[in-house]
């Protein structure tokens, strides 16, 4: 699991955010079994409590469910995966909006510079904490 | 719940604690945070009555501590108790014949967590092995609450890392922890609440997540508006 936890944010919210990553890129299957809230808590070195609420949120989002005494599982509502995916790309372009407007940079050089280093840059995981 | 309320302790005329309040909840783990010398240890010793307050009150799930209290809440000093001579398992022994908390299965898993060797004498243990078998002398006992005192000071990375294991497994799990710390970077991310002290008084109390979550700001921001405003 490669997240790092900054300590600025929520931990919960950004265990949440870690988990629609996941979901969105498909590294976490619709219907897979995730960990147990401690072994999650023991392997992100983060208070129990913590993973719980987050867990406990995402059960709220509907993005995971939990039925009986059984592993929590990734939700296999294809709806609600689509929109996890759409809200991190908006989220992404908002904030690369936001950057590029705040030096003034002009929508068609934006684009312009976006179409030459698309490409590029294959990793994309860069930056994606 | 642990409830500290205006406890007063003065050594000769120097006053160490001046009306210090705070709440410690079961499930939480909670981080007296200070320099050296700021009254934590005089206040987790006040908790467990080995040294007398001027004024003040603690509670322990609504009672005042008392004999029985013993059983179900312990204090995990900085350095261990033990003669140098005895091995490990005779510590264990010793402990088991002191409090009918002691659960001998308990102390066995965590002797492999920790991966040490019963027949090990006190005496030639490493520092952070030192450490790890006091931790594993309180940890072993079934009781509601844990007070540890600066169990990461002074030891190496990754037996640090081994112990704040402990924190996220089920040998923690559901009990209420105090612990004191004057290098918070470790466990950042482990504790539900802080309590900033300074001088004797509690300059702030707060949940860790909330600071977060309402101001945008980690622990080490708040100690920084705190002690250097």
């Amino acid at each position: 699991m490669n997240i790092k936890i900054n300590s600025r944010d929520p931990v919960y919210i950004q265990v949440i955010q870690y988990f629609k990553e996941q979901i969105a890129t498909g590294v976490l299957e619709p219907g897979q079994e995730i960990s147990s809230r401690r072994e999650l808590a023991n392997k992100l070195k983060i208070n129990p409590n913590t993973a719980q609420r987050a867990y406990k949120e995402m059960e709220e989002q509907g993005l995971i469910f939990t039925e009986g005494n059984l592993p929590s599982r990734i939700t296999k509502n294809e709806v609600i995966i689509k929109q996890v995916r759409e809200e991190l790309i908006l989220e992404a372009v908002n904030t690369f909006i936001a950057s590029v407007q705040s030096i003034n940079v002009p929508l068609e050089e934006a684009i312009g510079l976006i179409k030459k280093n698309y490409e590029k840059n294959p990793g994309g995981q860069e930056g994606n904490q | 719940m642990i409830e500290v309320k205006d406890i007063t302790k003065k050594f000769g005329r120097k006053k160490v604690l001046d009306g210090v309040s705070f709440t410690a909840n079961k499930g939480e783990i909670t981080c007296l945070i200070g320099i050296n010398g700021v009254g934590k240890t005089t206040i987790l010793n006040a908790i467990m009555n080995l040294t007398p307050t001027n004024s003040g009150e603690i509670l322990i799930d609504g009672e005042k501590i008392h004999r029985e209290t013993y059983e179900k809440i312990t204090f995990i000093p900085d350095a261990i108790t033990m003669l140098p001579q005895m091995r490990i398992t005779d510590a264990m022994q010793f402990m088991k014949d002191f409090y009918h908390s002691w659960n001998q299965n308990r102390a066995d898993e965590l002797i492999s967590f920790f991966k040490l060797d019963p027949n090990d004498r006190i005496s030639s243990l490493s520092k952070g092995n030192t450490a790890k078998v006091n931790m594993l002398l309180g940890l072993a006992l079934d009781v509601d609450y844990l007070l540890m005192d600066e169990p990461f000071s002074g030891i190496d990375i990754f037996s640090r890392e081994q112990i704040a294991d402990v924190f996220t497994s089920h040998l923690v799990e559901g009990r209420g922890v105090i612990i004191t710390t004057h290098e918070i970077s470790d466990i950042e991310h482990l504790i539900d609440k802080a309590v900033l002290l300074n001088d004797g008084v509690v300059l702030r109390e707060f949940n860790a997540e909330e600071v977060r979550e309402n101001e945008g700001k980690s622990i080490i921001d708040v100690m920084r508006e705190v002690y250097q405003a």
